[in-house]
């Protein structure tokens, strides 16, 4: 029986794919997502037909104001300036009236409920206007003196590296960054699943002496790093669906994803490709040594993926630090930080070539040093190997 | 087929293999003995390569490898430490490992099903593993371990976990195996079902080479080979027996029968005259020594003694 090392990998991958991956269970899931999205929806639009009804003020008191200020829109108003207070009073006890506004002078009004209510934001928007109307005919000022006056400044951006860019290229990077954490968290999840599994049952005697550890953890960092992305696609598809509903009900998506740059678009995909196959091999070597992952201290690796993404949001602070462009080539950190670099100023060409060259020489390094720790640390039952052991096995050329 | 050539192994203050050296020939069966810790099973990892000798080689025969590496597809490994992937169905999981050992899915396929047929499995093919009682995983891994018809396979235990029946089912199968050409090297502590299939047996004790051969061999190590049932009327002198230079003396404590065992060397005449200055001997009866014998003999004593120590 001639053996084609690449034949077995791929056995290997889709095993693990296969073990983990459920069409049945991922479309459940999803109708069960639907279903309660359908209930809450009907739920929610009755909760609200409920809450948002048109609510009805009462002005007991117009103060300086003119009564023709107070049209009826998002609020309903009576003016009620001729009926006794305890008359009022009684509209308001029975129900019939949401609120009694009473103005006092052109900076003071009160207003009386039962209770907070979220369409105050909109009389007091309302108050405003009125009151800014009032002021203008006081001194006398035209509206278009007003306007000119509080008019903001159109600052206009000229940046000396590159140009803005859109708001659909902000979109894909920081979408790039979740589905790639996505992936990674999923990888995370399965890996420990599959190793301490493959540990506690006792099989990995049975498959190492048949293939070496080094075939066995391609396959597994390949099988598992599939079922993330199917499931980035999953979800991505269900995006673009969404998308596809919003450009029927005429919104006008496509001429947000006209905007998108395709050079950053694959440049992101890319990076998110190969930042997932890096960490996957980094976290199949960690999955190695642990032998109970309810007891494990090295369960806390789960949490290194998130650090790069930090450091992304200080990229928002200035993206040109030298500490930033070195961070956006740094292998461990560029997944997150270049992305947002390149949608925040201008990145030379070189910087995401040697970044994707850098990621994938450490994964392919991660993945030769987590095929050495899993080797030795498949066949350590009942204990782990402490973090000298880990660093010697390491550095150790099997 | 394998040659270990002084072989040493050392796990901390623990030497599990000492300067063992033995060889396994081409479609021979060939069964390693002793007590727990005797590096039976270290050993047999060593020849898996799954742990590497600190000192001493094991030299491969042509035929195991390729490019002067050894081609784990041909061998079969059945593992004391039994496992087996337990939320696959069994068909899909069995033609998975062959798959490992590089056999092709449709041999594969037609494989699994011509062992599930011999173990009467094959309605369970597409069950979960996790669905079959321990005696039927047992099954699956043992057909997991020779399913690619390998030319030397390594059994750990083979026939632990299993009943009478199933012992027997499996010693068949293993000397099926060696007819079908299968060079096999297994350890057990079923005296009767080793001594019926083994070739040769090699006594392990300490990591380190107690006695080997045929069971002929063997025999000889023990004497002449025969062994006496004695029973004795009246009184019996039972410390002579127990401490005597010239026959090793055991009491059976249901029937009161001794079984005694001359020493190496000592011929028959000198053993019946201790047990006649012993006591009245009413019945004598002699045997030949079996695996058992040799075993409890070699292992017994010593591992008492180095437990109370």
């Amino acid at each position: 029986m001639k053996r084609n090392i690449f034949e077995i990998t791929k056995n290997v991958a889709i095993w693990e794919f296969n073990r983990f991956f459920k069409w049945m269970d991922l479309i459940k899931g999803m109708l069960f997502f639907g279903f309660f999205a359908v209930v809450g929806g009907v739920i929610g639009t009755w909760a609200g037909s409920q809450a948002v009804k048109t609510p009805t003020v009462a002005i007991s008191d117009f103060g300086p104001f003119s009564p023709e200020g107070f049209t009826d829109g998002a609020i309903r108003f009576h003016d009620m300036t001729t009926i006794s207070a305890d008359s009022i009073d009684s509209l308001f006890q029975a129900g019939d009236l949401d609120g009694i506004l009473t103005i006092n002078n052109a900076n003071e009004a009160s207003i009386r409920l039962s209770s907070d209510r979220a369409w105050l934001l909109m009389l007091e928007q309302q108050l405003n206007e009125i009151r800014t109307e009032y002021k203008l005919s006081e001194f006398s000022l035209d509206l278009e003196v007003y306007e000119t006056i509080t008019a903001p400044v159109a600052l206009q951006r000229v940046f000396e590296k590159g140009s803005e860019s859109s708001v659909a290229d902000k979109i894909v990077a920081g979408v790039a960054i979740l589905l790639l954490l996505m992936a990674v968290f999923m990888g995370f999840a399965y890996q420990f699943t599959a190793i301490t599994a493959e540990k506690q049952q006792r099989m990995t005697e049975q498959v190492l002496s048949a293939i070496t550890p080094q075939t066995w953890i391609d396959g597994k960092i390949l099988g598992i790093t599939g079922i993330g992305l199917v499931y980035v696609l999953f979800y991505g598809a269900i995006g673009v669906f969404f998308l596809l509903g919003l450009a029927y009900f005429g919104v006008p998506v496509q001429e947000t994803l006209a905007l998108i740059n395709p050079v950053l678009l694959v440049t992101f995909i890319l990076m998110a490709l190969v930042g997932t196959l890096m960490w996957n091999a980094f976290l199949a070597g960690v999955a190695a040594t642990i032998d109970d992952p309810n007891t494990s201290a090295k369960t806390g690796f789960m949490m290194l993926p998130m650090f790069p993404i930090s450091l992304s949001f200080i990229t928002l602070l200035n993206p040109d630090t030298i500490a930033m462009q070195i961070l956006g080539i740094f292998p461990l950190t560029s997944y997150a930080v270049l992305p947002a670099r390149m949608v925040l100023t201008h990145v030379a060409w070189w910087e995401p070539v040697a970044a994707i060259i850098l990621l994938t020489a450490t994964a392919w390094l991660l993945r030769i040093i987590a095929g050495r720790i899993f080797a030795a640390g498949m066949m350590m039952y009942g204990k782990e190997p402490d973090w000298m052991d880990m660093f010697r096995l390491m550095v150790k050329r099997s | 087929m394998i040659t270990f050539s002084h072989v040493t192994k050392q796990f901390s203050r623990v030497r599990a293999v000492d300067d063992l050296s033995f060889s396994v020939e081409k479609g021979e069966i060939v069964a390693f003995l002793g007590p727990n810790g005797a590096g039976k099973t270290t050993s047999l990892r060593m020849i898996l390569q799954l742990i590497q000798p600190d000192k001493g080689y094991i030299h491969y025969a042509e035929s195991l490898q390729t490019s002067g590496k050894l081609e784990k597809s041909k061998i079969g490994y059945l593992p004391e430490e039994r496992g087996i992937y337990q939320e696959t169905p069994i068909l899909k999981t069995l033609i998975y490992l062959a798959s490992l050992r590089g056999m092709p899915k449709d041999q594969a396929h037609t494989s699994a099903v011509d062992w599930l047929v011999r173990f009467g499995l094959k309605d369970r093919a597409n069950d979960k593993v996790s669905s079959l009682s321990k005696g039927n995983q047992q099954k699956i891994q043992f057909i997991a371990s020779v399913i690619h018809k390998p030319d030397f396979a390594i059994l750990d235990e083979p026939f632990s976990g299993f009943d009478p029946i199933n012992q027997e089912i499996i010693s068949n199968l293993i000397r099926t195996l060696r007819d079908e050409g299968t060079t096999i090297l297994f350890s057990a502590h079923q005296m009767q079902l080793v001594e019926r299939i083994a070739d040769r047996i090699i006594l392990l004790s300490g990591g380190k080479e107690l006695m080997s051969g045929t069971m002929q061999d063997l025999r000889k190590h023990m004497g002449d080979g025969q062994k006496l049932e004695v029973s004795f009327s009246g009184d019996v002198l039972s410390e002579q027996l127990y401490t005597s230079e010239i026959l090793i003396a055991e009491q059976d404590s249901v029937t009161g029968m001794w079984q005694i065992t001359p020493r190496p060397g000592i011929a028959l005449n000198e053993a019946l005259h201790v047990l006649t200055s012993a006591g009245n001997i009413e019945t004598l009866r002699t045997t030949e020594v079996n695996l058992h014998d040799i075993f409890i003999q070699s292992f017994g004593v010593k591992q008492g003694e180095e437990n109370e120590a």
